[in-house]
């Protein structure tokens, strides 16, 4: 049983719940296939490999909504999870808006897209992976001495289809691979002070990936750079994000424009729709059609076709993100945004999320600050979508006249999002994908670090 | 890096009449199904040493979960699912190969144990390996599977605790409830002859509460609760004192004030506070941390790493707790351990793996996600404990500071020991009494420095409600923190408000 066909096994179960009685039913179905491996000191720590499957299934009967889900692809699996889902519809309340996207909406196709699967990255074995985690274990020590060991450093591969069939017409799959190195070293001072950072890559094919030496070095260098590191006092500052913690605030922005969180009124940007919120410098888009994204996808988790969504467009917010039930309800049109893995409902999230690159060179954003902070790490949750408030733990670098100092740590930079959007006063060209949120260098013109 | 989301403890519950009882329909009555029959356990082992291993361990588990979401007055989404499947560890050395399958066929099976297997590049026997039952404590009892509860019941739970926040207060815009079950029967066994089964049920009912101001001032409340508990927990964890909770916290933060930046004295109210010392401490004393040495309290048993008041326990064996383990995932009983005693590290919190390695014995601290993970080692229920003063003279002993009464999440970087976590409602204190409430603040600190500057306990050591959940390397295992009321002197606030001053 282990290979039977994934689309075909939807379409029964969709087939077996209409029997039963469900007025229109969907199923999602998934199979993976992941393997990892981790090194240490030269030597293999742990080889892991997993293969997964499982189909979920929305019914709809009379307005109300059942939904089970199953790894069991038996016979008798299969039947006694359609009918759960059958009877937990009994049990849901009615909601007229509670019914699969309709026919006209699942017909919009786009064209084929090229690029999700890689049969290389298929074809990887186990000694390819020990190879790029021992390259990248090395080059980090070799970067830099006080590199004294690694939390952890590995590469991994990850394979999928997708399969969605629909008693609204809709019987589509895909194939996607993605393949990733990570290095988490450690970096030693002379006086025993630990610092740590990471440093990653993921690609969908395997000619695009980087290289392990430069993995490794990158994470070396930013571990050792942080040796040394205190606190600062507290005060006001200009404060610059680098790429990947710009992607963490963006991906703050992406949570406020999830629809349902906007009907519900409980995004700060809800009422701001149409209106200039940041410089004309910030352009903010969701792209499920991004080549070589890592979410990028043919379809959405309710089998709409993907596409590119301008969230903000030169400062002026014009959308948000929407699956067809909230689209429905707010009188929207669905943007391709139904999130969702097979053991969970659609629901509302981004693809590949990301500020599009300015046109400021990096090093001149550092370079036009007198006193203020460089950020590389950061710590804890700390952006409230409903108030828009933003505190988080912060690690980096101290910039003094134009130029990265000494590293600082143990501090908190907090404001409120819709503040610090109105005070991005650059947006670097250096935009930077690790995984599906990207953004370049950005910095605001002032926010509050608290230290000392 | 660990993180973590959730609030606060319980108050004041009481008790209250049964939620009513219907007919289960037989579909959502079936039993759990059994684990895998011993003997392909026993093949399985055997499979797993083929190639030369020192240890394996075969992880079968069936669960059930079941969440129900009530938004706006609806029920949103009712969901079940069902996951099962197998996970086979190879060890030699320091070496490990772990493979897992949800396909629980013979075929599947022996060629998920071989995959394992391949770590160790040797020759081995693959005759299966004999195991028996272990004798094992019960620190929770199952009597009936939350699985096999009728979702009107679940429901029933839901709407309560919905209507009761929307009551509390004109000014609550926004409700959203949402009850999840985890129902899960487990199997381990190992080369070293050891089976161990347990039924492991754990439950959550929480709310999320939005509550409109003037001048469109928005602000949140989040309250809620569970354990490894039956639906006759919540008789007295009511519904309603969840929504009054969560209720309560927006309204009570309308009008907050900034958060003074800088460091100041702090008070902790007791409960999920307890989050403290799971970021400060806890993850820093987690065995593979200690052996890689990229733990700060890497070599430092037996010094002193926190201020003398300072003990920490983390305990597996509280009864119906929301960490609490009869055994952990490796087979191995659940200890109460004190990591910490009046400011000296005592130990460290061991897996299997990492124990032998470092010449120990495992701590029960070997937990994992499901099968799908390979076990390391983790928290249970971490608490500290209590002091002798009340809750009223440590507040009163603070001429300025700040009292932070709720709180959400935290992360720590195990590495240098900076840890920060979300305070969701806290008030200045001036001249010993609690004053206006603020918004927006972390606390972040260096866990040793923290500890250090522990000043007071109290005397009012609360477990919290039975909400959280801790990551660590993607895999989400339930824990409990409890803490008493504390006082920590230099902590630094984070928050938007420059000069805020520095308090005594």
């Amino acid at each position: 049983m282990a290979q039977t066909d994934l689309l075909e096994l939807c379409e029964r179960v969709v087939r077996r719940a209409r029997r039963l009685g469900a007025t229109q039913a969907e199923a999602f179905g998934e199979r993976t296939r992941e393997a990892t491996v981790r090194v240490r000191e030269g030597e293999v720590e742990d080889l892991t490999r997993a293969e997964g499957k499982g189909i979920g299934l929305r019914v709809f009967k009379e307005g109300r909504l059942g939904f089970a889900f199953t790894s069991d692809f038996s016979d008798d699996g299969l039947e006694l999870f359609v009918r759960r889902a059958l009877a937990l519809a009994g049990a849901a309340g009615r909601d007229t808006a509670n019914k699969l996207p309709d026919e006209r909406l699942l017909k919009l196709r786009n064209p084929e897209l090229h690029g999700l699967f890689d049969p290389e990255i298929e074809a990887l074995d186990a000694d390819w992976k020990i190879a790029a985690a021992k390259a990248m274990e090395r080059a980090g020590k070799a970067e830099d001495r006080r590199i004294a060991g690694y939390e952890s450093v590995g590469a991994g591969d990850f394979v999928a289809e997708t399969a969605i069939h629909s008693s609204e017409g809709l019987h589509e799959r895909y194939r996607g691979t993605y393949v990733y190195l990570f290095a988490a070293p450690v970096a030693k001072g002379e006086d025993g002070q630990l610092q740590t950072s990471y440093w990653v890559d993921y690609k969908r094919r395997l000619r695009d990936l980087e290289t392990p030496e430069e993995i490794g070095r990158t994470a070396a260098r930013r571990a050792a750079r942080m040796l040394g590191a205190k606190k600062v006092k507290t005060q006001r500052v200009p404060v610059v994000f680098e790429p990947t913690i710009a992607a963490s605030f963006v991906a703050g922005i992406a949570a406020a424009v999830n629809g349902d969180m906007v009907r519900k009124g409980s995004s700060f940007l809800g009422d701001k729709l149409g209106k200039k919120i940041a410089p004309a410098s910030v352009t903010i888009v969701d792209d499920g059609l991004l080549p070589g994204g890592i979410s990028t996808a043919p379809f959405d988790g309710e089998g709409i076709a993907t596409r590119r969504t301008a969230v903000i467009e030169e400062g002026v917010l014009r959308s948000f993100l929407y699956d067809s039930a909230t689209a429905r309800k707010a009188r929207a049109k669905p943007t391709g945004n139904a999130r969702r893995g097979y053991s969970s409902l659609p629901s509302i999230g981004v693809t590949n999320f990301h500020l599009e690159a300015g046109d400021t060179p990096a090093q001149s954003i550092v370079k036009g600050v007198k006193n203020g902070l460089y950020v590389t790490a950061m710590l804890g949750r700390g952006a409230n979508t409903v108030t828009g408030d933003y505190s988080r733990g912060a690690n980096g670098i101290w910039i003094r006249d134009g130029e990265l100092a000494e590293p600082v740590q143990e501090i908190t930079v907090a404001g409120n999002m819709l503040d610090m959007l109105a005070n991005i006063d650059a947006v670097g060209d250096d935009i930077d994908f690790r995984g599906s949120l990207g953004a370049p260098t950005i910095r605001f013109a002032e926010l509050t670090v608290s230290g000392s | 890096m660990a993180t973590r989301r959730t609030t606060p403890p319980a108050r004041g519950a009481k008790a209250a009449g049964r939620a009513p009882r219907r007919q289960s329909p037989p579909l959502l009555g079936a039993p759990l199904p059994p684990p895998l029959p011993i003997a392909t356990i026993e093949r399985l082992l055997g499979l797993a040493m083929s190639r030369g291993a020192d240890f394996a361990e075969v992880y079968v588990e069936r669960g059930t979960h079941t969440a129900v979401t009530l938004d706006e007055e609806k029920i949103k989404s009712a969901t079940v699912g069902m996951a099962s499947g197998v996970g086979i560890r190879a060890v030699q050395g320091a070496r490990v190969g772990y493979a897992w399958s949800d396909d629980l066929d013979d075929r599947t099976l022996d060629q998920t144990a071989r995959t394992a297997a391949a770590v160790a590049a040797a020759t081995g026997s693959d005759a299966p390996v004999k195991v028996s039952r272990i004798a094992m404590p019960r620190h929770y009892h199952v009597v009936e599977p939350l699985a096999d509860v009728e979702i009107a019941r679940k429901v029933d739970l839901v709407r309560r605790a919905d209507s009761a926040a929307r009551a509390y207060h004109k000014r609550i815009a926004q409700v959203t409830a949402a009850w999840a079950d985890h129902s899960r029967r487990i199997a381990i066994a190992n080369t070293e002859g050891h089976y161990a089964e347990d039924v492991q049920d754990l439950c959550r009912l929480h709310v999320s509460v939005v509550a409109q101001g003037r001048d469109g001032e928005r602000r949140t409340g989040f309250y809620g609760g569970g354990g490894r508990v039956g639906m006759a927990h919540f008789e007295t964890f009511r519904p309603e004192e969840v929504g009054i909770e969560a209720a309560r916290q927006a309204i009570a933060t309308l009008g907050a004030i900034e958060a003074p930046a800088g460091p100041q004295t702090v008070v902790l109210a007791p409960g999920w506070s307890g989050i403290l010392l799971h970021e400060a401490i806890g993850h820093g004393l987690e065995a593979d941390f200690i052996r890689k040495g990229t733990s700060l309290y890497a070599g430092k048993i037996g010094e002193k790493v926190a201020s003398d008041k300072v003990t920490v326990i983390d305990d597996g064996t509280m009864a119906g707790a929301r960490g609490s383990i009869n055994v952990d995932d490796e087979g191995v009983p659940a200890e109460r351990k004190v990591l910490i005693e009046n400011g000296i590290l005592r130990g460290y919190m061991f897996d299997k793996v990492n124990a032998k390695l470092m010449k120990q014995r495992s701590t029960g601290s070997g937990r994992r996600q499901s099968f799908k993970h390979a076990p390391m080692p983790r928290m249970t229920n971490t608490y500290l404990a209590p002091g002798d003063l009340t809750p009223e003279e440590i507040i009163a002993s603070v001429e300025r500071g700040l009292y932070c009464k709720a709180f959400g999440g935290g992360q720590v970087d195990i590495t240098n020991g900076n840890f920060v976590f979300e305070v969701a409602e806290a008030y200045l204190i001036e001249k010993g009494k609690l004053g206006r409430p603020v918004k927006n603040a972390t606390l972040i600190g260096v866990g040793p420095h923290a500890l250090a500057n522990v000043s007071m306990v109290g005397c009012d050591p609360v477990p919290d409600p039975g909400l959280g959940t801790c990551g660590k390397d993607g895999q989400s295992v339930p824990v409990g923190v409890g803490l008493p009321t504390v006082r920590i002197d230099d902590m630094t606030v984070g928050g938007t408000k420059v000069g805020g001053g520095r308090m005594a």
